[in-house]
Parts: structure tokens; C-alpha cells; sequence
């Protein structure tokens, strides 16, 4: 990596992005950046143009109208320069079967302008990162299971040290133990480059990514922190809990702190009954609410406030029309 | 340049150990064996004014049409089909680095093909002929013919790279170049056996047909006559193939 090269504001730079195949649309008007450094998940359902995104962004393929940029250099003027600083790993990961996994590393080193006197080196380190030297360095490609193909796919994206890596479904068919394998290897990329990784298991791209962009339909409908996505996408804050007490009761005691919050009966079982109570986010009850509800006389066995996850950010999201998203 | 070295070197490297290579080399060499051979027989029972080598290398179409299409087909075919050239394209390495480099080691093929022919002639010679006697084959008659097939060799291997390029079928890769390299072939050996000198309304044909004699090309270059005319044809034609096949290559979306 040239260090003495300046650090441009972002690494990545997607800028009203659109891709038309005769009338339909893949992908229309999308921005969105990525920091130097920052680990970002791209989200979107199947056919949303997450894929098209990242091979317009790897200049695979060019886009009908905007303006792509990879560490400042535009992929549309100057592609080989923006492939300098770039690796890409495609869908499903295509690679000669017919090359010995070393053998593949070594020519995409050359091809990738590793210094020569490097090259070896540079393989070793990526086949010792990605644990391909003990098990797969010496096999042909053709031979080595899902999982270790997927290795030698960020292997080869690591080799030239770029300042962006874009992978494309990394993770896709792996068992859970490679998966994590893979996730630690990406974590540890952190702050070294920037990565814009498309993933379907969103439990993957939250424990991983600082940041996320959700696109449907070719459209951008959030992108930001999981956090700051939470509280943009789901304007309530859920309790669960469980009581003696009914819900005409529940209700006079939780509309006494928040008249704006709900109850909602949920099934239960062994004489007890559970409710979930919506209250709107920002409400100063959330933190008062258990203390409010013991002191209005109501029997507490449980009460957990229910943690939204990247899932449902995402569900929120993907529903919501297209057009109506905000920076965050 | 360093990317096309570094290509050039990875694509002779992969044509040395692939199957594909050595089921066109054998069959290359049983057409061209079987050819020479029958050339001696014919030459023994009467005589001809072509020497057999002369006869054997009148038949470069044959192996022009049913080995060479099976050695450019899976240039660019496979690697579309298997998705491995959209990976190559994400390097810095360009598409007119990546068509060249497979073209070269392509063509380095086909004349090595042709360099191993040689063995037939030259064994014969050796083993059947007496010194001076150039009635089995003149070595000059090879070697001109030998150079007619590496610079009309050019224009075909680069037809067949090109028909490799538009689909991610290698058959139809090899039926397309098949279909391309025998309407070249045969429109060159039409271009010579009718008399379009006798017909007046085909005077416009006479200066293109003279261009296009593909078999008085071998002729010329067998005889030692160096024509710069096939050398601009089949040297234009080679570019104008290869620049189609990157275009076709930075196409591919």
C-alpha cells in the first residue's frame, strides 16, 4: 500500500449510479460512500441490484448515467487506475480449476502489479491469513471444498493490498464454521481498507459491518449505523412482559407514564400472562417503565425490552417506497 | 506489456498441460501423417509435377478446418461460461492485453503443429531418399509452405478467437470458426478455379479475387515468391479480428 498517497474523504464513491437494460431499471439514481478504513454491509432482497452495483463499482460493467469513483479515481475514466486500488470478488466466486492454489495466487499477484521481488512473499502472507498454506496450497482449485475456494477468492482480493475490497456474497454456501472463519478474516480488515461486502445473513453483516445500505429496487432506501437505522426505521421501543395482572389493568398503568404507548396480548402459558408494551422511541418512560409499572401495583415475573436487530431493520426498510430515504 | 507477458506465459503454461491440446495435437498429426502417407503412394504409382510434400501441404485446409477451431474454441468460450475472464477483467490487466496474450500463445501452438509435420517429410527424406534428390520433397518447398501456414496462420487463429469471443458455447465457438475459416477457404479456392478473367460483368471481382487466391498464396510463398499483398491481407485481417475480439471482450456485461 502507498502510504505517502493522500487519504481521499471517501474510499468509495457511488453517485446517482443508474443501470437501464432497454426499459427496466436495475439500478436508478444511487449514492451512497465508503469510508477509508470502514467495513460496510450492502443489503437488498434478491434482484434489488446489489450485484450490478458492485460490478459497476468494479468497472465489470458500466453504468447507463452517474459517476463511480474508487479512492478518487473514476472507474468510467480511468479503469485500470481504479483497479489498482481495487479488488473484487464476484458472485459465486469464478476460479480456474485447473491451477494449483498457489500457482493462481502467484499470477494474480503479477497481474494485480505486485512488485516482483514481492510476489512471494505476498502470496504467503494471503495463503497464511486466508489458512490456505497447511491444508490447500499445493491442490489443484478444482479439488478444494465451498468453503476453501471462498478462502482462496479473498486470498486473491488481499494480494495487492488495496484500499478497497468489494465482495460480493462471501459467505454464500458456507457451513456456520466457515462462515465465522471468514467473518473473523473480514473484521480484521478494519481500519487497513475499506470493505462493501453484500451478505444475506444479516446477523453476519451486523456483528461485522460499521455501517450499513440497504437498496431496493435499485433505489437506496436507508444507509447509515445500525443504530441510527434503528431509530430512523422502527419509531417504537417494545417491551415483553410477563405478569398476573390483565391487560385492561396494564394498560390504565403503562397510558399513566406514556399515553401513547400499547399493549398487545401475546400467548402464554401456566397461569401467567405475557404482553408486549410499544411505547414511541424517545419516550422517558423506557427507563422508568418497570419501576412505574411495580408501583402502580402490578406483579412483575419478567420484563426485557426486545431488541431489534438488523433483520428487522432491514424488513422496515425493504417495505417502506422507495424514494422516501434519508441520509443518516 | 507486463501483463501481457505475465498472460502469454500463464496461457502457453495452461495449452501445455490441457487435454485440449494434445487431442488436436494427435489429431493434427494423424490428419497430416495420413496425408503424407497417402502422398507417398500416390507419388510412387505415377508421376506428378507436386513432389508429396507439395500434395500434403495442398491439404493445410484440412487441419485449417478440423484442429484449429478446436484449439481456439475454449480461448474466451469457457472462461465466459465459467465467469473466470469477468474475474481476470477486474485486474489492471486490459482486454487488449488478455486477447493478444491468447491469440499469441494460440498461434505459437498451431505452428509448433506444423513444426512436428515436419518430421514426416524429413524422416521420409532421410530414410528413402538419396542426396541431391529432391523428388520426396524439396526442403525449400517446406519451409516456404511452413511460412505460408504461420502468416495465414495469424488470420485464422485470429478468426477463431473472434468466434470464441461472441458466445460462452465452446461447440459453437468451434462450429463458428469452422463455418468462418471454410467460407474463407473455399471462397479463396473459387477465387482461382473460375474463370472470372472470361467474364466481363465480373471484371469488378478481378482485383479482390487476385487478392484472395488462398492456395496461389501457398503456391507463391512454396515457390519462394515474397508477395507483400497476402502478408498486408492476412496481416490487416489479424487486426481487424483482434480489435473486434477486445471490443467484444470490454462489451461482455
Amino acid at each position: 500500500m502507498n502510504e505517502a498517497a493522500p487519504l481521499p474523504e471517501a474510499a468509495v464513491v457511488a453517485e446517482k449510479l443508474t443501470k437501464r437494460y432497454g426499459s427496466l431499471t436495475a439500478v436508478e439514481d444511487l449514492s451512497f460512500s465508503v469510508a477509508p478504513g470502514e467495513i460496510v454491509g450492502f443489503l437488498g432482497p434478491n434482484g434489488a441490484g446489489k450485484s450490478t452495483t458492485m460490478r459497476i463499482l468494479s468497472g465489470t460493467m458500466s453504468g447507463t448515467s452517474g459517476r463511480a469513483t474508487i479512492w478518487g479515481v473514476s472507474v468510467a475514466l480511468d479503469p485500470a487506475g481504479a483497479k489498482r486500488h481495487l479488488a473484487y470478488m464476484p458472485e459465486n466466486n469464478p476460479l480456474p480449476e485447473d491451477l494449483r492454489v498457489e500457482e493462481y495466487l502467484t499470477l494474480r499477484a503479477r497481474l494485480k502489479d505486485v512488485e516482483p521481488a514481492r510476489v512471494d512473499e505476498r502470496v504467503r502472507k494471503v495463503m497464511d491469513d486466508c489458512d490456505l498454506t497447511r491444508r490447500a496450497s499445493g491442490r489443484l482449485i478444482g479439488q478444494l471444498s465451498k468453503g476453501f475456494r471462498q478462502r482462496v477468492g479473498i486470498a486473491d482480493a488481499l494480494l495487492a493490498e488495496p484500499r478497497v475490497v468489494i465482495l460480493d456474497e462471501p459467505t454464500i454456501g458456507l457451513d456456520p464454521h466457515q462462515i465465522l472463519g471468514i467473518r473473523d478474516l473480514i473484521r480484521s480488515l478494519r481500519g487497513k481498507m475499506a470493505v462493501l461486502i453484500s451478505s444475506h445473513i444479516l446477523h453476519e453483516v451486523e456483528q461485522v459491518c460499521d455501517k450499513v445500505v440497504i437498496i431496493n429496487r435499485g433505489r437506496l432506501v436507508a444507509q447509515g449505523r445500525t443504530e441510527d437505522l434503528r431509530r430512523e426505521l422502527l419509531p417504537e421501543v417494545s417491551f415483553t412482559l410477563v405478569t398476573r395482572s390483565d391487560e385492561a389493568a396494564l394498560l390504565v398503568a403503562c397510558r399513566a407514564i406514556e399515553p401513547a404507548a400499547a399493549v398487545v396480548a401475546l400467548p402464554s402459558a401456566d397461569g401467567w400472562s405475557t404482553f408486549r408494551i410499544s411505547l414511541p422511541t424517545g419516550s422517558p418512560a423506557r427507563e422508568t417503565l418497570a419501576g412505574a409499572l411495580i408501583a402502580a401495583g402490578i406483579s412483575l415475573r419478567e420484563i426485557a425490552e426486545d431488541r431489534f436487530g438488523l433483520e428487522d431493520i432491514f424488513l422496515a426498510a425493504t417495505r417502506r417506497t422507495p424514494g422516501e430515504s434519508r441520509r443518516s | 506489456m507486463r501483463h501481457f507477458r505475465t498472460l502469454l506465459a500463464h496461457e502457453l503454461r495452461s495449452a501445455a498441460l490441457s487435454w485440449n491440446t494434445w487431442a488436436a495435437g494427435g489429431l493434427f498429426l494423424a490428419l497430416m501423417g495420413g496425408i503424407h502417407f497417402f502422398a507417398l503412394i500416390e507419388a510412387s504409382r505415377a508421376p506428378s509435377d507436386r513432389t508429396p510434400v507439395e500434395s500434403t501441404l495442398w491439404f493445410f485446409w484440412l487441419p485449417l478446418l478440423c484442429v484449429l477451431p478446436l484449439l481456439t474454441m475454449r480461448t474466451f468460450a469457457e472462461e465466459r461460461r465459467s465467469g473466470t475472464l469477468a474475474a481476470l477483467l477486474t485486474t489492471p490487466a486490459s482486454a487488449t492485453a488478455v486477447v493478444w496474450a491468447k491469440f499469441l500463445s494460440t498461434w505459437i501452438v498451431w505452428v509448433v503443429f506444423w513444426l512436428l509435420f515436419t518430421v514426416f517429410p524429413l524422416l521420409t527424406v532421410q530414410r528413402l531418399g538419396t542426396p541431391g534428390d529432391t523428388r520426396l520433397g524439396d526442403p525449400s518447398i517446406l519451409w516456404g509452405g511452413l511460412c505460408f501456414i504461420a502468416v495465414s496462420g495469424l488470420l485464422h487463429v485470429a478468426i477463431g478467437i473472434l468466434c470464441s469471443c461472441v458466445t460462452r458455447s465452446s461447440a459453437l465457438a468451434a462450429l463458428l470458426a469452422f463455418i468462418c475459416l471454410l467460407a474463407m477457404t473455399a471462397a479463396g479456392g473459387a477465387m482461382e478455379s473460375l474463370p472470372i478473367e472470361s467474364w466481363e460483368w465480373l471484371g469488378w471481382l478481378r482485383e479482390p479475387a487476385a487478392h484472395l487466391r488462398t492456395f496461389g498464396h501457398l503456391q507463391d510463398f512454396a515457390a519462394g515468391i515474397l508477395d507483400s499483398r497476402p502478408i498486408v491481407l492476412y496481416g490487416t485481417g489479424t487486426l481487424l479480428c483482434l480489435g473486434l475480439a477486445v471490443l467484444s471482450v470490454e462489451g461482455q456485461e
